[in-house]
C-alpha cells in the first residue's frame, strides 16, 4: 500500500491531512528556548498566540530534523511492507532532506523491496498547501505513486504563490529572500511582494507602499500570471492577519465574482518564524513560475 | 632574514600577532554589528591566541612541534566565541602538521597550514564561506600552489598576507548580511592582523625578551581586558531579543559516562535543538561549547549530566546588541567618522567595503533618527527646522561613508544649499544633493529608493519626482492670534497646515490633526505615518491613529514616536 506523507511546514492541518489520508512530520521551531514539534507535542496549535509573541518581539528559530526521527516516522511503515510518497517544501530551504536522503537510503538497505517516493513544492507553506491538495485529491481517486509523481514532474512549476510581508526583519535575520533593495530596512507602510521562482527559493519582486495597492496588486496578478486558476484552488495564506484575508478576499470577488475555489489556511509557526506576522499571500496556477 | 621557523621564532611569531591584532582589535569588534551581537570578535580572538602565547612565552630551545603543540592547547583552552574557536582550530591544525618536525621550510609551512584548514573547517557543523574559514583557505591554497621549496617562510608569508588581504575584501561578496552592514567579516580581519603580526617577526621585527604581558589573559576570564558593558543598556524593563553567548569546558566525568567512546552528536543535536550557532567539538575528555540561547541554564543542566565545568562564560548578547547599533552611524558623536580621518585611512577603505551609493539624511528627533537608520540609511545627519545643520556636519558624515556617490537627503528648505556646499566642498565621493524640502518627501523617497539602474541622474530624478508626490503636514501651537488663508487662529490653540497654506485651528492637538487628515483627503493616499513631536502623548497619537483608521478605511496609518521638537504632529501623506 502507498502511505502518503506531508509536512507541518506545508500548512496542512491534521483534519486537513486525515480527509486526504496524509501522515505528517512535524518541522519544530523554538522561541523563548522551548522547542515545538507543531501537532506532535499537542494537537491544537494556537497559531495567533504564536504569532503574538512575535509581535512581542520573539525570534524563534527553526531547526532541521534528524536521520534518527526520519526512520521514526518511516521505519514503521517500511517495516509493515508499504511504500511512501512523500510531498515535502522546498528543498532548497533546508538541509533537513540530507537527513532524510541518508535515513532513507539506509532504511532501503534494510528493506529492499520497499519503495520511497519524494515530490519537492519547490515551496512552503501556501504554495506547497495547493500542492499537496491536489496530490490528496489524486490518492483519494487511486493514482498510483508513479502517476502521481509524474503530475508533479509538470504541474508544480505551476503553482505560482505571491506574498506581501510586513516587517522584513525576519526575512533579514532568516537570509532566505533575495533580490531584497539594498536600502530596504525596516519599512514602514512599504511591503515587499516577494514570490516563490522555480528552484524553490524566496525572491522579491517589488516594494508597494499602502495596504491596500498591495492587496489590489496581489489580485492582479491572478489576472497578470494566473493560466487556468479555475480548474485548481487558489490558496490564500496568512501569517494571523484575519482582516488582510477579509480585505484581499473581498477584492478578489469584486474582480474577478466567485469563480475561484478559494481555501485560506494559516501559515504554521515554523515556516512563519521567517517572514513575521501579518504577511499575507496568494497561491494559484500559473503559466509558469 | 630566516630560512626557517624554530620553535623561538614560532613563539615570536605568535608574540607580533598577538601585538598587531591588539592595536587593532577594537577595530575589529566595531565590524561585527549584525547580525549576531557579538561585537567582540577582536577580544575574543585576541584572548583566544593570547592564551597560546602565554603557554610558549617562555619557550628555550623547545622544538617547532613543541612549541606548536603547547600553543595550540592553551588557544583551544582560551578559545572564546565563534571566531576564538575556529582560530584556535587553525593552530590546532597547524601544530599537529608540524607533527615530527623540529623546524619548518617552505615545505613544512605549507604541509601544516593545509591542516589547519582541514581542522578549521571541520570545527563547525556547516561552514559558512565569507567568514574567516574562507580568507585562511584561500590564501593557504595561494600560497601552496605558488610557493615553491627554496622560497623562504618570510616569501611564504608574504604570499599568505597578500591573499589574506584579497580574499578578506572579497567576504561581502560571498556573505549578504556583511554587504547590507557595510562590512568585511570580522573574524577574517582579525586573521588579518595576526598574519602581519607574523610576518614582522619573520622579518626580525620583533620584541625580544619582552612579553606582551599587557596581553597576558588568563584562561578563567579577566575582566579587566575590558570594561563592562553598560548594564544600563538593559533594564528592568528590557526584553530578552538575542539570549545569552554561552561558552564553557566541559571535563567528562568517568563517574558520569564512558569518555573513550562518549559520541558527541546527540550532545551537539540538543545544542542546536536549543540555541544557534553552535560550535561544539570533542578533545580528548574536553568538550567546548560555543552557542546563543535564551535559557543557558536547560544547557548547562544537560551539560552536566556528563562531566563538570572546567571554564564558563554567559554574556547577555542583548546588553551587548544595545551598545553596537547595527548598521550605520549617527553622525553627531561618531567614532567612525574620527577612525576615518585619522592616519588609519588604509584602513577605513579596507574595511568599509566601498558601496557604489551610499546615503546621508537630515533628521531631528531621536524617534525621528532612528526611523531613517532603521530605513538602511548610512548616516543621520542631526538637524531640522531651526537647527540647520553646519557644511562641516556634512563633511563630516560624508568621511564616515565610502562609496563612489553619496546621496544626500537634506529634508528642509533651508538646508539644501548647505548640503551642496558641502558637496562642492567634498572630493571623496559625487555628491548627489536630492532636494528634498521636508521631511516627509525624505521620507518618501528614501523608502522607495531604487539605485539598481546604477545612473545617478535618473537615481536623483526618481527620488526627487517620489519626493515631490509625498505632503508633508504639521500640528504646532500658534504663538498669537491671527487670520491666515481665511481660518481665525488663536493663541495656544493648534493649527494644522502644509507649507502652502494653513488649514485648521483647534483647541485640541488631536482634533486639528484629524480635521488636518480630512481637508488634505486622507481617503485618497496610500499610507499616512503619524510622526508624534516631543510633546505629543503616546496614548492621545494611538487613538488618534485609530480613529483616523476607521474613518479612512482604505488609508494604511502608521504612527511613530518621532520626539522631534518644534511639531507635534507631522504628517507624511504618501
Amino acid at each position: 500500500m502507498l502511505i502518503l506523507y506531508t509536512d507541518t511546514d506545508t500548512d496542512i492541518t491534521p483534519k486537513t491531512a486525515a480527509q486526504y489520508g496524509y501522515k505528517l512530520i512535524s518541522m519544530p521551531y523554538t522561541s523563548d528556548g522551548v522547542t515545538v514539534y507543531p501537532y506532535e507535542d499537542s494537537e491544537d496549535l494556537d497559531i495567533h498566540a504564536f504569532y503574538d509573541t512575535l509581535r512581542a518581539g520573539a525570534l524563534p528559530t527553526t531547526s532541521a530534523i534528524s536521520e534518527a526521527k526520519y526512520e521514526q516516522y518511516f521505519e514503521p511503515e517500511f517495516a509493515a511492507g508499504n511504500d511512501i510518497l512523500y510531498v515535502h517544501f522546498s528543498r532548497a530551504m533546508t538541509v533537513t532532506f540530507d537527513a532524510m536522503d541518508k535515513a532513507v537510503a539506509r532504511l532501503k538497505e534494510k528493506y529492499p523491496g520497499r519503495k520511497f517516493y519524494s515530490i519537492d513544492t519547490k515551496g512552503i507553506t501556501t504554495c506547497s498547501l495547493g500542492i499537496c491538495l491536489e496530490i490528496g485529491d489524486m490518492y483519494k481517486a487511486g493514482k498510483t505513486a508513479e502517476e502521481i509523481v509524474a503530475w508533479a514532474e509538470k504541474e508544480v512549476l505551476h503553482f505560482g504563490t505571491y506574498f506581501i510581508a510586513d516587517d522584513l526583519k525576519f526575512f533579514r535575520r532568516s537570509g532566505r529572500v533575495s533580490g531584497l533593495k539594498a536600502t530596504m530596512g525596516t519599512l514602514l507602510g512599504v511591503r515587499p511582494l516577494i514570490y516563490m521562482n522555480g528552484e524553490g527559493k524566496m525572491v522579491s519582486l517589488d516594494s508597494i507602499r499602502g495596504r491596500r495597492k498591495a492587496l489590489e496588486r496581489l489580485a492582479g496578478l491572478i489576472e497578470e500570471r494566473g493560466e487556468d486558476v479555475e480548474a485548481h484552488r487558489v490558496v490564500i495564506g496568512h501569517t494571523d492577519s484575519p482582516d488582510l484575508v477579509e480585505e484581499l478576499r473581498e477584492i478578489l470577488t469584486e474582480r474577478y465574482g466567485d469563480k475561484f475555489r478559494i481555501v485560506v489556511e494559516a501559515t504554521n509557526p515554523t515556516a512563519g518564524s521567517h517572514c513575521g506576522p501579518n504577511a499575507v499571500g496568494l497561491c494559484f496556477h500559473v503559466r509558469e513560475r | 632574514m630566516a630560512k626557517i621557523v624554530d620553535g623561538t621564532l614560532f613563539m615570536h611569531m605568535l608574540g607580533e600577532g598577538v601585538r598587531t591584532l591588539d592595536a587593532n582589535r577594537q577595530l575589529v569588534n566595531d565590524l561585527n554589528v549584525f547580525p549576531i551581537p557579538d561585537g567582540d570578535t577582536g577580544d575574543n580572538m585576541l584572548s583566544t591566541i593570547s592564551s597560546g602565547f602565554n603557554a610558549v612565552a617562555d619557550t628555550d630551545g623547545e622544538t617547532l612541534e613543541e612549541v606548536a603543540a603547547k600553543a595550540a592547547e592553551g588557544m583551544l583552552l582560551g578559545a572564546r566565541g565563534n571566531s576564538g574557536v575556529i582560530l584556535s582550530r587553525i593552530f590546532s591544525g597547524i601544530a599537529s602538521g608540524f607533527s615530527g618536525n623540529a623546524t619548518a621550510g617552505t615545505k613544512e609551512l605549507g604541509k601544516a597550514f593545509e591542516c589547519g584548514v582541514k581542522e578549521a573547517y571541520n570545527a563547525v557543523s556547516e561552514p559558512v564561506e565569507g567568514t574567516m574559514l574562507t580568507v585562511i583557505r584561500e590564501s593557504v591554497e595561494r600560497a601552496n600552489a605558488e610557493a615553491v621549496d627554496d622560497d623562504t617562510p618570510e616569501e611564504y608569508f608574504d604570499i599568505i598576507l597578500d591573499e589574506v588581504k584579497k580574499s578578506l575584501k572579497r567576504t561581502p561578496e560571498l556573505l549578504s548580511v556583511l554587504k547590507e552592514a557595510g562590512v568585511v567579516d570580522s573574524g577574517g580581519a582579525g586573521l588579518m592582523y595576526i598574519v602581519e603580526g607574523m610576518v614582522k617577526a619573520l622579518r626580525g621585527e620583533y620584541l625580544a625578551n619582552e612579553m606582551p604581558g599587557q596581553h597576558a589573559f588568563s584562561d578563567d576570564g579577566d575582566n579587566s581586558r575590558k570594561n563592562l558593558p553598560d548594564l544600563s543598556l538593559f533594564t528592568e524593563d528590557s526584553e530578552l531579543l538575542f539570549g545569552y553567548c554561552t561558552e564553557f569546558l566541559l571535563r567528562l566525568q568517568r563517574s558520569k559516562v564512558d569518555i573513550e567512546n562518549f559520541d558527541i552528536r546527540p550532545f551537539s543535536d540538543f545544542l542546536n535543538d536549543v540555541g544557534e550557532s553552535v560550535v561544539c567539538f570533542k578533545e580528548g575528555s574536553i568538550i567546548k561549547v560555543h552557542v546563543h540561547t535564551p535559557k543557558p541554564g536547560d544547557i548547562l543542566n544537560f551539560a552536566q549530566r556528563f562531566g563538570e565545568f572546567l571554564t564558563l562564560k554567559i554574556e547577555n548578547m542583548t546588553l551587548q546588541h544595545n551598545e553596537n547599533t547595527p548598521g550605520a552611524e549617527k553622525v553627531s558623536g561618531s567614532s567612525e567618522a574620527d577612525i576615518a580621518g585619522q592616519e588609519n585611512e588604509e584602513f577605513a577603505l579596507r574595511m568599509r567595503p566601498h558601496k557604489k551609493f551610499a546615503t546621508v539624511a537630515v533628521a531631528a528627533g531621536e524617534g525621528m533618527k532612528e526611523t531613517f537608520l532603521t530605513l538602511g540609511v548610512d548616516a543621520v545627519i542631526d538637524g531640522g527646522q531651526s537647527m540647520n545643520p553646519s557644511a562641516a556636519d556634512f563633511l563630516k558624515a560624508f568621511k564616515s561613508i565610502d562609496a563612489e556617490y553619496i546621496l544626500v537627503f537634506p529634508n528642509n528648505g533651508n538646508i539644501i544649499l548647505t548640503a551642496e556646499q558641502a558637496g562642492a566642498l567634498y572630493t571623496g565621493a559625487q555628491i548627489c544633493v536630492i532636494k528634498t524640502k521636508t521631511i516627509g518627501a525624505g521620507y518618501s523617497a528614501l523608502s522607495m529608493l531604487d539605485v539598481s539602474s546604477g545612473d545617478p541622474d535618473e537615481i536623483v530624478a526618481m527620488a526627487e519626482q517620489i519626493g515631490a508626490e509625498a505632503v508633508t503636514a504639521h500640528v504646532a501651537p500658534a504663538s498669537r492670534d491671527a487670520v491666515i488663508d481665511g481660518v481665525c487662529v488663536k493663541k495656544d490653540d493648534f493649527i494644522g497646515f502644509t507649507e502652502e497654506q494653513v488649514y485648521v485651528d483647534d483647541p485640541d492637538r488631536e482634533e486639528a490633526a484629524f480635521k488636518l487628515c480630512k481637508a488634505l483627503d486622507a481617503g485618497d493616499m496610500d499610507v499616512i505615518l503619524i510622526i508624534g513631536g516631543a510633546n505629543a502623548d503616546a496614548e492621545k497619537a494611538e487613538e488618534l491613529r485609530s480613529r483616523l483608521e476607521s474613518e479612512f478605511k482604505r488609508t494604511e496609518f502608521i504612527y511613530i514616536d518621532g520626539g522631534q521638537p518644534v511639531y507635534d504632529y507631522i504628517l507624511i501623506f504618501e
